[in-house]
């Protein structure tokens, strides 16, 4: 075969924020190549501007970086960069033509212009001095000091100005005053060529432009900002660190409205934005844990809080830190000119018409589709829908209408961070497929101290700013003079490539094979240097930068750390790459519902054998009883093919009835028990676990169901409707209640699907028969996303929805076989009296009892509300605590059919690329056990926080699951003599470099 | 409530009594074998043994106030390859009791099939001070009992002097003696489920009022005046080990025989850090040093030797002064070990010795922990 036959075994990705990063990831650490490309100089799209996420109100980012041969890729904050061998970025660039076929596309790419080169700026500002263009907006949202040409984060890596094409006036300017050449103003005429197998699209979303929602007088008032802007004003590395000051004179805000859904929920954009309550309330409990006394008042129509976990982080903001909130839209902002404060006007119990104060309002800007979206899905030939977001299938949220074309993220649907993440992992295992098998080249790692051809010291003065402070000439006197230095060299900017490209050569002509980098913080780590061993040190940020009144010392410090490092490399032994663990190439799936098939079909299509077990003796669980989906597909058919291929797939073995009883080993190692309904036992290997168990649903206490006939549940009506047991035509009024069973003290958490189901089934019911009168009874209608057009469809049907309170539930009663239900409706407080023909409930969905056994049997552990823990829930929601192991579908979380076969989709990819590789290993800087010394305390077991310690009972000693070990060294510190230790750091290693800081 | 049985001994026959006991244990098979204190056949000095006949007890002799080495550190090479399916009584002091406890929860011992007999302790000699008991007076344990109770405790070794714990914890049969007429009796008390059955086994039931109350009261006022002895050793020592320059200058008769890491029940490491090669250096290195600093002192590892092992084992430290008697230049390591010990399991609230179920401080993590630590 010829390579033109072949796929490609490279997939594009457009667009590097958050999910584009992740499926970069996850195809790269798949074994493909990929390309990431954006229009933006910069990576990170909007998360980088964010510093802190729900749930634990800390950064978590860096957590989606590989945890398996790290040394091959950048270990450090995705502010700063991204750095993977297998990933090349094409920054400031733009997809221009996309031709041929899934597998074999042909891509052409544009950089933009005006442009600055990345390999010939050095960041050093003076274009930016240059620049005659002031601007607005900026990475931090603050008015002022904003150039055109500018440089975008602060710590970007690698780090190179960009320039805001819009307001660039062309002048030249910049052009002119680079001492690199680095900015040109037009464009040649070639463009860049690329073949990829498969691309993905995951351009990410634009927030709403607030200055066209022109009643809230954004930009108008001073004291009117966005979520946006509040999130940056007072963050970490923002205008203000750690301080929110009110814009229009720099006073501590005492009261802030938060006005919700501006730019959503409308008759131009009639879809909720999915992740604005939560933003919201995340920002809410910011303040108020900077300023528990300022007043937090968030104006809402309804709380959606339906993720993972949502519900108690909602309840604890307005519980426990007393943040206010109230069910209005509010109409209009006014402003006290005197004062600046901002004025609301909002409904109270009684109708009246009050008017509140507020020191500052936040407008919680809803999503929207980035201004080119449309043009990108033109060249790339796919559709959009209506709303201008990529269209999507029912059963598929990563399949755009184009086969090979998948897309991921806000791109497709507004959402939050974790479901993003989600959806990214399953675009990459779909876009897996479409790749040829040809592996990316592994990196081969350095290979220090084998010669003795002496050391290299390079020292950068970055501009004269290290040089400010420390003498360079006298740390050079010093390694001149200490032994083993072969050269020493002082260059003016190191991050320069083509300094950088001189360095390296005079590296290789000298052949030393060691060096002492003395540079900054923004130096890729050492790993990635081939052939050569060294050694980083900081002498910008920590010591230049934070001594800079002592020079005197400053200098002394940076001999001392010059001389550390050289004694490091000096004393560094030669140690083979660890072994690693080899990996079982089979997965365990354990539920034959909808989660585990798809996910058993998706890693038996990526060539690895799955068994797939069953408690039951029937495939296809909850979703057997789901008879069609709001937008009025038929689940079935695909359910039913799903289960064929399973059942005919020479690559899945089934086993029904049959349960897990133990579980033992680790990552690619895993040994399970099965037990079948004679009680008969099986062993079995597998290199990864899927956990897809499903959940069940409540059977409501309440109401009189059980009780009363009428009364029945939204499955059960569904049931009745589709098989003709309950005649639509006869209905004359129907009563539905919500949230029975959830969202109480008991079960805290959102059943997320119950609301859909009851627009779907409301909407069929007026569609069978327009006469029925159906009345809603909901605390918070939660159609997020593009659910909320048919929560319009069903207001426009004559659908009445009533709101009712947790406190105040709604009655029901049966006299004479007549149902009746009394609510007071909260805002106007008259009572409704309802005598409908069915009662139909939304019970909770429950996790199953059994998955307290599951998840010790699996060594996992549960929420508090009985799911399976994720690792963590935001930046790693496939994951299970214990490595290996995968969560999807209703095991995990309430969820709906398309975000389950997502979710499938997603662990399945996770267990695939752990599966396809042949040995685990986390890094070169794994521990190890001197066996012979080791007396098998186990206080390294206790003191591993990866749980990469095991006692090796036969030998009655410490062993070390490479895989799992992160390279910490608290084992070495616990050891009491040093039977534990680091391959690359050992004992009298370290004393030697503590000797030479002394 | 524990099963407490007082027996009662002829005057003078208390030595006699209590092996009389251990000999009804393995007589009756309610255990396989004993690890107890022999005397050994030229009199006076005792040494450990493993003993299964019940004829060999009659030279037992448990209440010898002598410690050559701890009996914790004998059960841990008993069990640590693996446990017997027989059931071995090792008869302890209080101090190895809470040794051979750490041990366990170190995973260097085993507490399958083993049943503590604990003997309340009033304090032992140095060998030098034990052998010149013997040669005085053929009943050693008898006399210094006497001594001890009549406020002389001039022959006790300074670790036993300021010893707080004199009263076994843990055991599952606890030998009393202490607020006891041992002329008289002393008592047996089951303080476990398997102690129960042993003395049930045995047929002890209680008949004579037991002096339980007495116990509790004479062990209290016994803990109370040894601390007040502690605070006095303290104070002693404090000025002469305070600050580096006083360590050194301490530390300067040590001679690295590291013999007080041998005694040291709680030094459990197969090959102690000390004696690998990571502090060998080149000529060049010391060199080096004595160019920096002038002069360099040699061997330079002495005081890291010290401070490592106090590192190590403080949070351990049952301070049973082991390390003391087995120096032969007579550098205070037991005052030293003993107060860094103390104040180092004050800040984690961990007591040695006090539970299997404490979880060994430096093995767990909390989040709040060590404040003081961190503002001071």
């Amino acid at each position: 075969m010829t390579t033109e036959n072949r796929n490609s075994n490279a997939a594009l990705v457009i667009g590097a924020g958050i999910a584009g990063i992740k499926v970069a990831l996850e195809i790269a650490e798949s074994g493909a190549r990929v390309y990431l490309c954006d229009r933006q100089p910069h990576i990170g799209g909007t998360l980088v501007q964010l510093d802190k996420w729900f749930p634990d109100n800390h950064c978590g980012l860096c957590k989606i970086l590989p945890v398996f041969n790290r040394d091959r890729t950048g270990q450090y904050c995705l502010r700063r960069g991204l750095l993977h061998p297998n990933i090349e970025l094409l920054l400031h660039h733009q997809v221009k033509k996309v031709e041929g076929k899934p597998g074999r596309f042909s891509v052409t790419l544009k950089p933009e212009y005006p442009r600055v080169n990345p390999e010939l700026c050095t960041g050093c500002g003076i274009c930016e001095a240059a620049c005659p263009v002031t601007d607005d907006a900026n990475f931090n949202q603050v008015p002022g000091g904003h150039r055109a040409i500018f440089l975008h984060h602060p710590l970007a890596l690698p780090k190179t100005y960009s320039i805001d094409a819009e307001r660039c006036t062309r002048c030249g300017a910049c052009v002119d005053a680079c001492p690199t050449r680095a900015i040109s103003m037009s464009a040649p005429d070639e463009g860049l060529q690329l073949k990829v197998g498969a691309i993905i699209l995951s351009t990410g979303f634009e927030n709403f432009d607030a200055t066209t929602a022109t009643q809230y007088g954004y930009q108008r008032y001073p004291n009117v900002i966005t979520g946006l802007e509040l999130e940056r004003r007072p963050g970490g590395s923002g205008p203000f660190p750690g301080v929110l000051y009110r814009p229009s004179d720099g006073a501590i805000p005492r009261s802030i409205a938060f006005l919700q859904c501006v730019g959503c929920r409308d008759r131009k954009r009639d879809y909720c934005s999915s992740a604005c309550c939560m933003y919201a309330i995340k920002e809410a409990t910011m303040i108020k844990e900077m300023y528990p006394d300022t007043d937090v008042n968030i104006f809402f129509m309804d709380l959606r809080a339906f993720g993972k976990g949502h519900h108690r982080y909602y309840d604890k903001a307005r519980d426990e830190l007393g943040v206010r909130f109230t069910r209005q839209r509010v109409p209009a902002v006014k402003q006290d000119f005197r004062t600046g404060d901002l004025l609301i006007m909002a409904f109270d119990q009684s109708g009246e018409v009050i008017t509140s104060r507020f020191d500052m309002v936040v407008l919680a800007t809803g999503q929207t589709p980035s201004r080119e979206f449309e043009e990108t899905c033109q060249i790339l030939g796919i559709k959009t829908n209506k709303w201008g977001f990529a269209a999507t299938g029912a059963f598929s949220a990563v399949d755009t209408t184009r086969e090979g074309i998948f897309v991921c993220g806000t791109a497709s649907t507004p959402q939050d961070i974790a479901d993003t993440l989600v959806e990214a992992t399953a675009a990459a295992g779909r876009a897996m497929g479409f790749l040829g098998s040809e592996k990316a080249l592994p990196v081969t790692p350095p290979r220090p101290g084998e010669e003795e051809a002496g050391a290299a010291v390079i020292l950068c003065n970055c501009y004269g700013q290290v040089g400010q402070t420390i003498n360079l000439r006298e740390i050079a006197d010093f390694c001149h003079r200490a032994p083993g230095v072969a050269y020493v060299e002082e260059v003016v900017h190191l991050c320069h490539p083509e300094t950088w490209r001189e360095v390296k050569a005079r590296l290789s002509e000298s052949g030393v094979n060691k060096a002492v980098i003395a540079a900054c913080s923004l130096l890729p780590p050492p790993g990635l240097y081939e052939d050569t061993c060294i050694e980083l040190i900081n002498i910008r940020e920590q010591l230049a930068w934070v001594h800079r009144d002592d020079g005197l010392k400053a200098t002394e410090k940076a001999g001392r750390l010059v001389n550390m490092a050289l004694e490091k490399i000096h004393s560094q032994e030669y140690v083979p790459p660890p072994e690693g663990e080899s990996v079982v190439p089979g997965a365990l799936v354990i539920g034959g519902g909808l989660a585990g098939l798809s996910a058993a079909r998706a890693i038996a299509e990526r060539g690895f054998g799955v068994e797939v077990v069953e408690k039951s003796d029937a495939l296809g669980g909850n979703a057997g009883h789901v008879f069609s989906l709001l937008g009025g597909e038929n689940p079935r058919e695909y359910l039913e093919n799903l289960v064929d291929e399973v059942k005919n797939h020479p690559r899945i073995h089934l086993r029904l009835n049959t349960e897990v009883v133990g579980v033992t080993g680790h990552i690619g190692n895993f040994k399970c028990t099965l037990k079948d309904e004679r009680s008969e036992t099986a062993d079995i290997e597998a290199g990864a676990i899927i956990v897809a168990t499903g959940a069940g649903e409540s059977r409501p206490s309440e109401y009189l169901y059980g009780r009363a006939g009428q009364v029945i549940t939204q499955r059960e009506l569904e049931a009745g409707l589709a098989s003709g047991r309950i005649d639509a035509a006869a209905l004359r009024s129907v009563a539905m209640v919500q949230c029975v069973g959830s969202r109480d003290k008991d079960r805290p958490y959102c059943s997320r699907v119950c609301c859909s189901q009851a627009l779907k089934n409301a909407l069929n019911l007026k569609l069978l028969n327009p006469e029925t009168e159906i009345t809603v009874f909901y605390r918070d209608i939660m159609s997020y996303g593009f659910r909320e057009e048919y929560y319009t469809r069903a207001r426009e049907a004559g659908v009445l929805f009533v709101r009712y309170e947790p406190e105040q539930k709604p009655q029901v009663s049966l006299e004479d076989d007549v149902l009746e239900i009394r609510a007071t409706d909260p805002v106007t407080g008259n009572v409704v009296i309802i005598r409908p023909d069915r009662l139909v409930l939304s019970p909770a969905i429950v996790p199953p009892d059994d998955n307290t056994a599951l998840s010790r049997v699996l060594g996992i552990g549960l929420t508090g509300d009985g799911f399976f823990r994720e690792m963590e829930a935001k930046f790693l929601p496939v994951d299970s605590p214990r490595a290996g192991i995968f969560l999807c579908g209703l095991a995990s979380r309430p969820q709906d059919i398309r975000e389950t076969i997502t979710q499938a989709g997603a662990a399945a990819q996770q267990a695939a690329a752990l599966l396809s590789r042949s040995r685990l290993t986390g890094g070169k800087a794994v521990s190890l056990v001197n066996e012979r010394r080791c007396s098998g305390c186990e206080l390294c077991i206790a003191a591993c926080p990866y749980e990469a310690r095991v006692k090796n009972v036969e030998k009655g000693v410490a062993r070390v699951i490479e895989a799992l070990c992160q390279g910490c060294g608290a084992c070495a510190a616990a050891c009491p003599n040093g039977a534990a230790s680091l391959r690359e750091l050992k004992d009298q290693q370290l004393f030697r470099i503590l000797d030479a800081a002394l | 409530m524990p099963t407490s049985v007082l027996i009662e001994v002829g005057e003078g026959n208390l030595r006699e009594g209590v092996n009389s006991f251990l000999r009804s244990i393995l007589e009756k098979k309610m255990l396989d074998a004993l690890l107890v204190p022999l005397e050994l056949p030229s009199g006076g000095m005792t040494a450990p043994a493993l003993v299964s006949d019940p004829a060999m007890l009659g030279n037992a002799n448990p209440l010898a106030p002598i410690m050559t080495v701890s009996t914790a550190r004998l059960a841990s090479s008993l069990t640590k390859v693996a446990a017997s399916q027989r059931k071995v009584g090792v008869v302890l002091r209080p101090c190895e009791l809470r040794a051979l406890i750490e041990l366990i929860k170190l995973k260097q011992a085993s507490r399958e099939n083993l049943v503590f007999i604990g003997v309340d302790c009033y304090g032992t000699c140095s060998v030098k001070d034990y052998n010149r008991l013997c040669q005085e007076t053929p009943a050693p344990a008898e006399e210094l009992l006497k001594r001890v109770k009549s406020g002389d405790e001039s022959l006790l070794r300074d670790a036993c002097r300021v010893c707080e714990y004199p009263a076994p914890i843990n055991a599952d049969i606890a030998i009393g003696l202490i607020g006891t007429d041992t002329g008289k009796g002393f008592l047996v008390r089951a303080d476990s489920a398997e102690g129960e059955s042993v003395l049930e086994g045995l047929g002890l039931k209680p008949g004579v009022a037991v002096p339980e109350k007495e116990r509790e009261k004479a062990v209290a006022e016994l803990a109370a005046s040894r601390t007040k002895n502690k605070n006095e050793l303290y104070s002693r020592f404090e000025v002469e080990t305070t600050g580096v320059d006083n360590l050194l200058s301490v530390f300067s008769a040590c001679v690295n025989c590291h013999n007080c890491r041998v005694a040291c029940p709680l030094c459990y490491c197969r090959e102690c850090f000390f004696d690998s090669a990571t502090f060998d250096w080149e000529a060049e290195k010391y060199l080096g040093w004595a160019e920096k600093r002038g002069a360099v002192r040699l061997p330079a590892d002495s005081l890291l030797f010290h401070l490592t092992r106090l590192n190590h084992m403080a949070t351990s430290c049952v301070g049973c002064g082991l390390c003391q008697e087995a120096c032969p230049n007579d550098v205070p390591v037991f005052p030293i070990f003993r107060k860094v010990g103390e104040e180092l399991q004050k800040m984690f609230g961990y007591v040695p010795g006090r539970s299997l179920e404490d979880e060994l401080p430096l093995s767990v993590f909390r989040e709040e922990e060590l404040g003081e630590v961190g503002e001071s």
